[in-house]
C-alpha cells in the first residue's frame, strides 16, 4: 500500500511483527488484534483496565440461565465510509467471520452460538442462534449456559464490518473505530487518522503510525531518539532503563502465567509426589530476582493477582530440597530420573531453562533442553512428546475461566492448551459449572477453589506472573499499560507540545 | 552470446524444477505443523481438522505437489496461509526494497572495497595496506548483527546523526548498506590487492610503463581491467546473496524486504510462502550469476561465449 508514514507528527507505536491481516475475521495474532481493536468496534470491548465497556451495545441481559443474550445497539452509528452500522451489520458480521471456506482459524469465541459449529462446517445455511428483531437489538441464543459470553463478543474476531467488503479488505479496512485506516507498507508502517466522528469522542491525535519493528534493541533505539511514543522494556534491560529514564517508566502486572507445564502422563510425571517434588526443588524467588530483575509475583496457582479467584493467602511452594528429595524417594525415584525440557528461543525463556535445569539436577533430575523454534515446540508439546514444557500463557481476556478452561480442562488436553494433559473430572465439572454460573458470588468461590486444585494436582510448576514495564515519552500524556492486549485503543493519548 | 544466454534461460527451467522437488519435501518433512501456528495458543479439534481440509493438508503427499506445480507452472505461486494474500504480490512489494539495499551495499562495497585493493596492491607494505589488512580480518570475523546494532548505538543513539531503522528515504539507506556491505569490502579489497599484484608484476604492465605512459593509466587502464574479472565474480555471488539472503540486516534495521517475509514465513510455518520464495529468490540468483557472466565477456574481449 503506497503513502510514505509522516515521522514525528503524531503518535508513534510499534509492533514486532507485520499484523496477518486486518480483516477480523482472519485475525488469528496478537498484532492484528491490537489494530483492529483501532479500526473496529465491538458490541462490548475492554478498556485499559481490562473491564467489559459497552462498545456499539449500550445495554445487554442475559436469560435467568445464562443460554440466552440480548445486545441493545447504540443509535447514529456510522463506518468510515458513510454507511450506517446496525444489528444487520452485526449478523453479517458473525456470519462471515463463521463463512465455510474462510479459513478463519480464530472461530472459538463464536462457537458457543447455537448452530454456529454446523454453519461453519457447512452444514447449515444459517446460524440458528442468531436473531435481529430490529435494527437495533440482536439476540444470541447459546448451545449452554455461558457467563462470559459477552466477554468473548470482545475479541477481535467479532468485530463488526459492513455488510459487503471489497476483496482486499483486510488491506485496506473500513471499520467504525476511533481510527480510520490510511496506508499500511508491509513490514514497514501502518497509518491510521483520527475518526473525527467516532461515537465515544475522536482521539486526541490527529495521526497515530505503527511501525514494523522486530527487533527489540531498534525498538529501544528509535524510542531513545524520540521516534516512538512509547516502548516495552525487556526483562533483561531493566535495569539500564530504571537508571537512564526513571521517570519515564510505568508498570502492570500482566494478566499472564509463566510456568513449566508437565505432561501428566509421561513416565515419572504420572506420579503426584514427583510434580510436586519438582515444584518443591526450584528456587523460583532467586530465578525471578536474578533473570527477570523482580518483574514477577509468585505464583501459588495459575489465576493471577487481579483476577476474580486470585488467593493471595494461598503460599507457593517453597524451596526444600529435602522434602523434595523425601517426596522422590517415596514414589520410587530415590536417584532421580531423566527428563526433556521443551523451550523456544526467546532470550529470558533461555536463562530460566538453565537454571531450572542447575536446580533440579541438585535433587537427581537431570533435564536435557531441547531448544526449537516456536512452531515446533508446539507442535511436540500439542503431540504429548514434552515431557516439561517452559512458557507463558498471554490471557485472552481478564476471567477465571480464562485460566482454568484452556489451561486444565480434559477437553482441551493439547491443541486446546492443557499442554500437562491433566484429566481430573472433578475439576472438570468445577471448570464447566465456573463457565455457567449466572451467580457472580458462587463463580468467584468456584474459581478460588478451582485454582486451589489446580495447585495441589501440580500440573505445572507454578513460576510467576510477570509484570509489564514501558516506558512513555515525557511529552506524551493519557496513555496506559492496557491490562489486555486490545484494551489500548489510544484515544486518550496525545503529545502536548 | 545469443546461443550462451538461451543455453543458461534453458537450463533455469531443471534448475528451478529441482528447487521446487527439493524445498517442497523438505518443508513437509520438517517439524511444526501450518495448522498449529495458524490457531495459535488455544483451538479445538474441530477447527484444526477444518482448516487441514480447507488448506488441502490431508491430501497425498504427490496430488498437493502436483497442485503446487500447476500454479507454479501457470505464474501463480499460492496465497499465503497467514496473510492470505499472492504470494508473488507479497514478494513483488517487498523486492525493490531489497534490491535498493543489496544495490546500495555493493556499491558501497565495490567503491571502497577495489579503492582499497587497488591502493594497497601499488603500495604494499604500506601502511594503508597493512591497515587495510587488519580491518579486511575484523570485517570478515565480526557478525552482521553485532556490527549492525554498534553502527545503531553509535551513529544514530549517541551522535543523532542518522535514523535507527526503517526505509524512508537516502539517509535510511546508509546504516544497513554499511553493515550489509562490509564483509564484502573485506573480500573484494584483498581479492583486488592480489589481483592486481599479480598483474602490476607482469610483463605487460612493465611494457606500458617502458613505453612512458603515465602511472595512474598503468595501474587502472591496464592492470586493473585484467583484474577485474575474479573482482566480479566475487561482487556477483556476494550480490546475489544480498537479493537472497539479508534477512539479519532487513530485521535489525526493520527493512521492509524480502528477507524478513521469508523469516516471517518460517517461523509461522507458512509452506506456500517459503516455497514461493526460495523458487523466486532462485531466480533471482540464477538471473544475477547469469549477468555477471554476461559481464565478463563486456569487460574481458577474451572472454567469448
Amino acid at each position: 500500500m503506497g503513502g510514505e508514514p509522516p515521522v514525528g507528527a503524531g503518535l508513534a507505536y510499534y509492533l514486532s511483527a507485520d499484523p496477518a491481516s486486518l480483516d477480523p475475521a482472519l485475525s488469528s495474532d496478537v498484532q492484528s488484534g491490537e489494530m483492529i481493536a483501532l479500526l473496529f468496534d465491538n458490541l462490548v470491548q475492554f478498556d485499559t483496565e481490562g473491564r467489559l465497556v459497552p462498545g456499539l451495545a449500550t445495554r445487554w441481559e442475559s436469560d435467568r440461565t445464562g443460554t440466552a443474550y440480548t445486545f441493545h445497539l447504540r443509535a447514529g452509528v456510522r463506518f468510515h465510509d458513510g454507511r450506517p452500522l446496525d444489528a444487520r451489520a452485526v449478523r453479517a458480521s458473525i456470519l462471515r467471520a463463521l463463512a465455510p471456506g474462510s479459513r478463519a482459524a480464530r472461530q472459538w469465541p463464536l462457537l458457543p452460538i447455537a448452530g454456529a459449529r454446523e454453519y461453519a462446517a457447512g452444514t447449515a445455511r444459517t446460524v440458528s442462534g442468531m436473531a435481529v428483531p430490529d435494527d437495533s437489538t440482536i439476540r444470541f441464543t447459546l448451545t449452554g449456559p455461558l457467563n462470559i459470553f459477552p466477554t468473548l463478543l470482545a475479541m477481535p474476531v467479532a468485530a463488526v464490518v459492513p455488510d459487503s467488503t471489497a476483496p482486499s479488505f483486510g488491506q485496506a479496512p473500513v471499520g467504525s473505530g476511533p481510527w480510520r485506516f490510511v496506508s499500511w507498507r508491509h513490514d514497514d508502517a501502518l497509518v491510521f487518522a483520527r475518526n473525527r466522528r467516532y461515537w465515544g469522542g475522536p482521539p486526541r491525535a490527529d495521526t497515530l503510525t505503527v511501525r514494523i519493528i522486530p527487533e527489540a534493541v531498534t525498538q529501544a533505539a528509535e524510542y531513545e531518539t524520540g521516534n516512538l511514543s512509547v516502548v516495552e522494556i525487556p526483562f533483561g534491560e531493566t535495569r539500564r532503563w530504571e537508571l537512564a529514564h526513571p521517570d519515564e517508566l510505568q508498570q502492570r502486572p500482566a494478566i499472564r502465567d509463566l510456568y513449566i507445564a508437565m505432561n501428566t502422563t509421561r513416565g515419572p510425571l504420572r506420579d503426584l509426589r514427583v510434580r510436586r517434588a519438582l515444584n518443591l526443588a526450584i528456587d523460583v524467588e532467586t530465578i525471578l530476582r536474578t533473570q527477570m530483575a523482580g518483574r514477577g509475583v509468585r505464583a501459588a496457582g495459575a489465576i493471577p493477582p487481579g483476577i476474580m479467584g486470585y488467593d493471595s493467602t494461598r503460599a507457593p511452594y517453597p524451596w526444600d530440597t529435602a522434602a523434595a528429595r523425601r517426596l522422590l524417594a517415596e514414589a520410587g525415584y530415590p536417584d532421580g530420573f531423566r527428563l526433556q525440557l521443551w523451550r523456544n528461543q526467546r532470550t529470558e525463556l533461555v536463562r530460566i531453562a538453565q537454571a531450572v535445569q542447575q536446580d533440579l539436577a541438585r535433587i537427581g533430575v537431570s533435564v536435557e533442553i531441547v531448544e526449537r523454534d516456536a512452531p515446533s515446540v508446539r507442535a511436540a508439546v500439542r503431540n504429548g512428546r514434552a515431557d516439561l514444557y517452559l512458557g507463558d500463557w498471554y490471557a485472552d481476556y481478564p476471567d477465571p475461566e480464562n485460566f482454568s478452561y484452556p489451561l486444565f480442562h480434559s477437553s482441551n488436553a493439547g491443541p486446546g492448551g492443557n499442554y500437562a494433559f491433566l484429566r481430573d473430572s472433578t475439576l472438570d465439572a468445577m471448570i464447566i459449572r465456573v463457565r455457567s454460573t449466572p451467580d457472580t458470588a458462587e463463580k468467584a468461590r468456584l474459581a478460588r477453589e478451582i485454582d486451589g486444585r489446580v495447585f495441589g494436582l501440580a500440573p505445572w510448576i507454578f513460576l510467576w506472573f510477570p509484570v509489564d514495564e514501558w516506558a512513555m515519552q515525557p511529552d506524551v500524556k493519557g496513555w496506559r499499560i492496557p491490562a489486555v492486549f486490545t484494551g489500548q485503543r489510544w484515544t486518550q493519548a496525545d503529545r502536548v507540545r | 552470446m545469443r546461443h550462451f544466454l538461451l543455453g543458461r534461460l534453458a537450463l533455469l527451467v531443471p534448475t528451478l524444477a529441482g528447487v521446487l522437488a527439493v524445498t517442497f519435501l523438505l518443508l513437509y518433512v520438517a517439524p511444526g505443523d501450518p495448522v498449529q501456528a495458524m490457531v495459535g495458543e488455544r483451538a479445538d479439534s474441530s477447527t484444526i481438522a477444518r482448516l487441514r481440509a480447507e488448506l488441502h493438508l490431508d491430501d497425498p503427499l504427490p496430488l498437493q505437489f502436483v497442485r503446487y506445480v500447476g500454479g507454479v507452472v501457470r505464474g501463480d505461486l499460492g496465497t499465503s496461509y497467514i496473510t492470505r494474500r499472492p504470494i508473488l504480490d507479497d514478494l513483488l512489494e517487498r523486492f525493490p526494497a531489497t534490491l535498493e539495499l543489496a544495490g546500495a551495499a555493493m556499491l558501497f562495497a565495490a567503491v571502497t572495497g577495489i579503492s582499497l585493493g587497488i591502493y594497497s596492491a601499488w603500495r604494499p607494505g604500506g601502511l594503508a595496506d597493512r591497515l587495510g589488512a587488519v580491518a579486511a580480518y575484523l570485517a570478515v570475523s565480526f557478525p552482521v548483527y553485532w556490527v549492525g546494532l554498534l553502527l545503531i548505538l553509535l551513529f544514530a543513539v549517541t551522535l543523532r546523526w542518522l535514523p535507527p531503522s526503517g526505509a524512508r528515504g537516502p539517509r535510511y539507506l546508509i546504516l544497513p548498506a554499511l553493515t550489509l556491505g562490509m564483509r564484502s569490502v573485506a573480500v573484494v579489497s584483498r581479492m583486488t590487492r592480489a589481483a592486481m599484484r599479480e598483474m602490476l608484476g607482469a610483463d605487460f604492465v612493465r611494457t606500458a610503463r617502458a613505453k612512458g605512459l603515465g602511472e595512474v593509466r598503468v595501474v587502472l587502464r591496464h592492470a586493473f581491467r585484467n583484474a577485474l574479472l575474479p573482482v566480479l565474480t566475487v561482487l556477483g555471488l556476494d550480490f546475489g546473496s544480498y537479493l537472497t539472503g539479508s534477512i539479519l540486516t532487513e530485521t535489525i534495521f526493520s527493512w521492509p524486504g524480502v528477507g524478513r517475509y521469508v523469516l516471517t514465513a518460517i517461523e509461522k510455518r507458512d509452506l506456500p510462502a517459503i516455497q514461493g520464495s526460495i523458487l523466486f529468490l532462485s531466480v533471482v540468483f540464477v538471473l544475477v550469476n547469469l549477468l555477471t557472466d554476461v559481464l565478463y565477456a563486456k569487460v574481458d574481449p577474451r572472454v567469448e561465449y
